[in-house]
């Protein structure tokens, strides 16, 4: 007892439970992906099902049309939330706070919701539902995750050295491609990947969108793993997934290391 | 300028597009309104993984009726007795053809036959049968005129138009006028209207975006205000919904959904206080080494996205043989709330003194003691933020939940709106549960605004 007592006066053992935790419902079920994927129903070692994955045309051609999806709709947050974003960091813009806000607001309402109003949107407007109602419905839910990051980086930004670049008889053209946008690389970089990772592996936005008519590999993952005997081909989609994600992630991390810990922390 | 140039000339490209698209779709009628497909591209492929499940279809006002079980693998072929347990008239022929029958309320349901192209592309990947179940509404077919959508494009097209000619007439005024000033005043003049032009551009495109994010929501809340099943279905002003969102007298799924969400959330929250707390005390007197690792350990849940989470943990209950219900939905829970929790308390702890938790147990305090009456004080607003945190993150989960809450018909919201949204339809009175949460939003948004001002001030 007084041993037990001796080792949680030190403060370091208190992260215990929490790693213990972790491993436990962290780690192990990540392992478990890798292990499911390699073996058969019957728990044998196979690597039949990575053979199916690579000859089934419709899981291959989602999943591409899925990258490409996830690419494009990230580029759109991109193109349309960095200018909203530069804006509300200008110096002469009165309500930053207040407008920031504004754009995160919409993400409190839950987002199958929103994406079910989208649909009814459309259809009020007869618009049809298709790749078109997805890239929106897609782009509406993530452009907060772009604009806030890009937008914390410029403010954050020295001005004074876009005041020297223009000292210096740089134009607002010049100063903004060779000034402002490399100093915003973090911001962007942790933009893309906070948009990208999700709409990679999303799921059940796409089936409310289309109405059924466009699967994205997450609902595709989803039909496997839920269907009792293809669990395991199930598993080695998540695992494609996981690598993609583990890719974009360090993407991610490369530059934008110290802008992440300055928004979370 | 240019890129402001630039980026206009953009903005009207996408405006023209979406005016495109729905001069394209001028002749499309309004009358059908699709309820539910039943994807049978699966059921193609794996039939044996289907034998013992009951196909659905769902109707579009929210009941469904179960065609029947399948049983043998050879599913393509007896996909006749779909339709056996309809009521009468039975179907009449096969093919596209279509079944139709009328219920005791007027409506007409129409099931259609058809080959769907799920694409890829551009390129027809394959195609798979799918059963699609119409809802007619009879006076719209019958009486109302198909409801064309040109007058959006016409309306789009005008209002550009007229800004553009109002624009240019503007211009060539002031072009006039300012012909006998001395170049000086004209640069002057033209910076000025450059200030001024970038001023509103930025102004109208931020309002821009904000119309279009808040447009659906304000579907929702304006359509809580009607009586009507069906969002976008607008049968008069009443109150009727929040009645029956607080008099119980909504569906019995929300109602327990409802239900769910609150005490999973609370569990989540209490219990990845606590431990994400601990956590972050410990981390804090950690050396540097075992400190990043496990900072590492802790930013794998949060970089993992929901679906991998979700799946992964499935994993580890069906490997466990767990059975799946409330208690792994909470574990879950924890697991993605914790990080964020640790993360808002460890800077609590890197601004606070070091010495005063060793000099409490120095005077002679335990250190339960020491924790409750020197830490805690301290760390308190970061366990704070991040209990709400939380809350929030596990009010707003569906990816995980989706996965480990187990076939015992546990719902939280989440899941209850995408089961519901599946079947075709929404249970009215998710509208104004949501207007009622976004307002409670809005308002602490403003209190929080108006305090910081106030702060400021002072």
């Amino acid at each position: 007892m007084n041993k037990l007592v001796q080792i949680f006066s030190s403060r370091r053992t208190w992260a215990w439970p929490y790693i213990l935790f972790m491993a436990m419902f962290v780690i192990l079920p990540l392992i478990l992906v890798g292990v499911y994927a390699f073996t058969d129903i019957d728990g044998h070692f196979t690597i039949r099902n990575f053979a199916k994955f690579f000859t089934h045309s419709e899981a291959i051609q989602t999943f591409l049309y899925s990258l490409m999806i996830a690419v494009f709709n990230t580029a759109i947050c991109l193109l349309i939330g960095y200018p909203a974003a530069y804006i509300m960091a200008q110096e002469d813009f009165k309500t930053p706070k207040v407008m920031a806000m504004l754009f995160i607001l919409p993400m409190w309402i839950n987002f199958l919701l929103r994406t079910v109003a989208t649909v009814e949107l459309f259809n009020m407007c007869g618009l049809p539902l298709g790749e078109g109602a997805l890239l929106f419905g897609l782009c509406y839910d993530y452009l907060p995750f772009m604009i806030y990051p890009i937008y914390n980086t410029l403010q954050k930004m020295d001005n004074s050295l876009v005041e020297a670049a223009q000292d210096l008889g740089a134009n607002r053209w010049t100063c903004f491609w060779k000034v402002i946008v490399p100093l915003s690389m973090p911001g962007v970089y942790s933009g893309i990947v906070m948009v990208f990772m999700p709409t990679v592996s999303t799921f059940a936005i796409a089936e409310l969108l289309t109405h059924n008519n466009i699967k994205l590999f997450g609902s595709l993952i989803q039909d496997y793993i839920t269907t009792t005997d293809l669990l395991n081909y199930g598993a080695v989609l998540s695992l494609v997934l996981l690598i993609i994600i583990g890719l974009t992630s360090f993407f991610g991390d490369h530059d934008s290391k110290d802008e992440e810990k300055g928004g979370l922390v | 300028m240019r890129t402001f140039r630039l980026f206009f000339l953009g903005l009207v490209g996408l405006l023209g597009s979406l005016l495109s698209t729905a001069l394209a779709q001028s002749n499309l009628t309004y009358e059908l309104r699709i309820g539910a497909t039943r994807d049978v591209a699966l059921l193609e492929e794996f039939p044996e993984s289907f034998a013992g499940e009951k196909v659905n279809v769902t109707l579009a006002n929210g009941g469904y009726t179960t065609f029947g079980t399948l049983e043998t693998p050879d599913v393509l072929k007896p996909l006749d007795f779909f339709f056996a347990d309809l009521p009468s008239p039975a179907l009449t022929a096969w093919g596209d053809s279509i079944y139709s029958y009328t219920d005791a309320e007027g409506v007409t349901w129409t099931v259609w036959r058809t080959k769907k192209e799920v694409k890829n592309r551009g390129q027809k990947v394959f195609r798979q049968n799918a059963y699609t179940v119409f809802e007619t509404y009879v006076q719209d077919a019958t009486s109302a005129p198909a409801r064309s959508t040109a007058w959006l494009g016409w309306l789009c097209a005008g209002l550009l138009l007229i800004a553009g000619i109002v624009y240019a007439v503007v211009l060539i005024i002031q072009r006039r006028r300012e012909k006998n000033l001395s170049s000086v005043e004209q640069e002057i003049l033209r910076r000025k209207r450059l200030g001024m032009r970038r001023h509103y551009g930025s102004q109208l495109y931020l309002w821009l975006l904000l119309l279009v994010l808040y447009a659906p929501i304000a579907l929702i809340a304006v359509f809580s205000f009607t009586k009507s099943k069906i969002l976008g279905n607008w049968t008069g002003f009443s109150f009727d919904l929040y009645l029956n969102l607080f008099t119980g007298k909504a569906d019995a799924g929300l109602n327990s959904a409802i239900w769910y969400t609150v005490v999973i959330a609370l569990i989540a929250a209490v219990a990845s206080t606590i431990l994400g707390t601990l956590a972050a005390i410990g981390i804090h007197n950690m050396r540097a080494r075992s400190r990043k690792a496990v900072s590492l350990l802790n930013s794998v849940p949060m970089i993992n996205p929901d679906i991998i989470t979700g799946i992964s943990l499935f994993l580890l209950f069906v490997a466990l043989g767990v059975s799946q219900g409330l208690a792994t939905v909470c574990i879950a829970h924890v697991v993605f709330c914790t990080p964020y929790v640790v993360l808002s308390v460890l800077p609590r702890l890197s601004r606070m003194n070091p010495n005063t938790y060793e000099a409490a147990l120095d005077l002679g305090a335990t250190p339960a003691q020491a924790l409750r009456m020197v830490m805690l004080p301290e760390l308190w607003p970061g366990m704070l933020s991040g209990f709400i945190l939380a809350l929030t993150l596990s009010v707003d989960d569906f990816g995980v939940t989706f996965f480990t809450k187990g076939s015992g018909g546990l719902e939280t919201l989440s899941t209850f709106i995408y089961s519901d949204a599946r079947k075709g339809g929404l249970t009215p009175e998710l509208r104004p549960l949501f207007t009622i949460i976004l307002i409670v939003m809005l308002a602490v948004l403003i209190y929080i605004n108006i305090r910081n001002s106030k702060q400021e001030e002072k």
